[in-house]
């Protein structure tokens, strides 16, 4: 594969095909940082701007200025160019909050903007974009679409981005690759070509081509996900959560809910929407007894629940999978939670419908981004909780995985759970029976 | 007065420990031991912002400066033992605390532009610095989600095994991490930088001056007791 300079190309593939790890092939790091058997050879020329896909890998400093001025500095530039290039990168990608803003007190969008921001910042001459508007809003993702067709424009930059949901970004790339579920090239082709020719066999293979409608949610066997125990409905009122950072230097206190009023009832899903950053993760932790609210009330109550308890009622996928695993492979880890609230699980079963029986015996650390996100999905729906709340649950996926996890979500709400999805996700949203916005 | 320290270059901050433990040689016998541990308990009353802290410095500061004093007991001389105890706690305490008032991209800007430290070990140092500083986000996580998978402790046999895990988490999390920042780095032109500039610069103040000179006359109290006893 070869790309020439000032090219603007799309790489596309289903869940698990190595588009990421093409991506660290190109930034070096096969072989170095991120060991394995690896042949062939790779050659890049000139400055790279990465925007990795887990939004919090890029952070290098304590305050958001810093952070984007690491690049600049790593270039030996003077003291207000390095300034210039952070407020303008800053400025493109709607950050805000100021240069002394901590990173510790972004949520999951905004890492994602900030790590864009550091990227632009260098001015590079290749920008290789790992999912960079997966957790974002339409507006911010539109935002950052443009700060990145300015920053190709002004420079000629070569342009590399992965992003399962290409519809927006094909008018600001001249080239498509289409990776296999083997890895294997599939097609090089225009935008138009990829669209006109290939839309039919590219929606089988799983991508979401623009034009198609949403997918079927998958039929789950409703004994699978169906709740051990009746469920009641969750209500928030003026809820206020102040999320502090301490440190003998001072207290940050970010405001990441301020008076919310939410319900979700038992079978509906409820789909959570809102900017990045407006406390969407936040109000599900609040919801599910994971955080003490700073006031405002939760009926029914979970936060003081002993773990087993907690767990007996509430399933939980977090935004940042990895930090929820627990087991060696992937079956423990669905098994886990079953087996310490000593309910049955039809391991097999769940692995089936999300596609990854073939990685029954895999470490979960060793899956992709969209893989350990289903294993995360499986791990708060396999024990049959009551309560079910998924951050993002859908980011990563591609048209026959969004199907089965969405399937998923539904049959529990079907069955009486209380489902909550915290996402950007407007196809979700679709099928959500309700909606809570959080406003910032 | 209680700012101060919060807003002290970091160079002045670590001057403060590395006299403490000057000073700390200089405690030999039980008045120059009182003496100095009183000095630098008065200031960090004067200008402490916090308690919670430093006392927990003080409570594993203690737990050494305890084995120390018992250690000297147990070997014959027990007149000794709590000026070991003292001298152990005047060496360590005040560098343990003031080490939470240092930026770590101020500490950057000083290792490498004032005392010309190598450029790229020292952006290095803070990014991994930095990273350790996320770590109670992570563990939070960690926590949060242990607890909601029925992974939590439930008794105190379980609660050790679940510390053991959740160390474990964390030193896997540290390990990835630290191989995901450092491609990110790289990506950002750190791999090919052989020479960087600062975004910032380094100031330095009458208030840094004052606390060095401070810390300094701290590290001389045991000194000044002994001399007049």
């Amino acid at each position: 594969m070869r790309v020439d300079p000032g090219e603007r190309v799309m790489l596309l593939g289903p869940s698990g095909a190595g588009k990421s790890t093409l991506l660290h092939a190109l930034v070096g790091a096969l072989g170095t940082t991120l060991s394995g058997d690896l042949t062939g050879t790779v050659e890049v020329g000139g400055v790279l701007g990465f925007v990795p896909q887990a939004p919090g890998d890029a952070v290098v400093a304590e305050r958001i200025g810093r952070d984007v001025a690491f690049g600049p500095e790593n270039r030996a530039l003077a003291r207000p160019e390095i300034w210039a290039r952070v407020d303008r990168a800053l400025a493109d990608v709607g950050l805000t909050y100021g240069r002394e803003h901590p990173t510790s007190a972004l949520s999951g969008g905004e890492l994602q903007r900030l790590a864009l921001a550091g990227a632009l910042a260098v001015e590079p001459d290749v920008l290789l974009l790992d999912e960079p508007t997966s957790m974002l809003d339409p507006d911010h993702a539109a935002s950052v679409r443009e700060a990145v067709r300015r920053t190709v424009a002004a420079r000629g930059a070569t342009l590399l981005v992965v992003e399962h949901r290409m519809g927006p970004w094909l008018d600001l790339v001249d080239r498509v690759l289409v990776l296999g579920r083997d890895g294997a090239l599939l097609a090089d082709v225009s935008p138009d070509v990829l669209v006109s020719d290939h839309g039919e066999a590219m929606g089988r293979l799983g991508l979401w081509m623009p034009g198609l409608p949403a997918p079927t949610p998958l039929e789950v066997d409703p004994r699978l996900v169906a709740p051990a125990s009746r469920a009641t409905s969750v209500v928030a009122q003026d809820l206020v959560v102040d999320l502090t950072s301490r440190s003998m230097r001072g207290v940050a206190r970010t405001r990441a809910l301020d008076g919310v009023h939410a319900r979700l009832d038992p079978g509906r899903l409820a789909a959570v929407t809102g900017p990045s950053g407006a406390g969407k993760s936040t109000l599900l932790a609040a919801l599910g007894g994971l955080l003490v609210p700073t006031s405002g009330t939760v009926s029914p109550s979970r936060h003081r629940l002993r773990s087993r308890e907690l767990a007996a009622q509430v399933g939980w996928a977090s935004q940042v999978p990895e930090h929820g695993f627990v087991a060696a492979t992937v079956r423990e880890e669905v098994a886990l939670t079953a087996g310490r609230t000593g309910r049955t699980v039809d391991v097999d079963a769940l692995l089936d419908v999300v596609s990854l029986g073939a990685l029954a015996s895999t470490h979960p650390f060793r899956l992709s981004g969209g893989e350990q996100r289903r294993v995360s999905m499986l791990t708060a729906v396999a024990h049959r909780p009551e309560v079910v709340l998924l951050d993002e649950p859908t980011v990563g996926q591609d048209r026959d995985t969004w199907a089965a996890v969405v399937g998923l979500a539904l049959a529990a709400a079907g069955e009486g759970a209380v489902v909550a999805a915290a996402t950007h996700d407007a196809d979700v949203v679709d099928l959500a029976a309700e909606r809570v916005e959080v406003a910032p | 007065m209680r700012r101060v320290l919060a807003r002290t270059n970091p160079l002045a901050l670590m001057w403060i420990g590395v006299a403490a433990l000057l000073g700390s040689f200089a405690v030999r016998d039980l008045p120059s031991a009182v003496a100095a541990a009183t000095g630098w308990a008065l200031a960090g009353l004067l200008v402490l912002p916090s308690w919670r802290y430093p006392v927990a410095c003080l409570a594993l500061c203690g737990v050494s400066a305890g084995l120390v004093a018992y250690s000297a007991w147990r070997l014959g001389n027990p007149d000794h033992a709590p000026v070991a105890a003292l001298r152990i706690l005047v060496l360590a305490w005040p560098g343990a605390v003031v080490v939470a008032f240092v930026d770590l991209s101020d500490l950057g800007d000083e290792l490498a532009q004032r005392l010309h430290l190598p450029d790229r070990p020292v952006a290095a140092f803070v990014a991994s610095l930095q990273r350790v500083s996320g770590f109670g986000v992570t563990l939070q996580q960690v926590l949060r989600a242990r607890r909601v998978r029925g992974a939590g402790p439930h008794g105190p046999a379980s609660a050790v095994r679940h510390a053991g895990s959740v160390t474990f988490a964390m030193l896997a999390a540290a390990l990835r991490d630290a191989g995901r920042t450092s491609i990110a780095m790289d990506a950002r032109g750190f791999a090919t930088a052989t020479r960087r500039t600062w975004a910032q610069g380094v100031p330095w103040t009458v208030r840094d001056t004052a606390v060095v000179v401070v810390a300094t006359l701290l590290a001389l109290v045991p000194v000044v007791a002994r001399v007049l006893t």
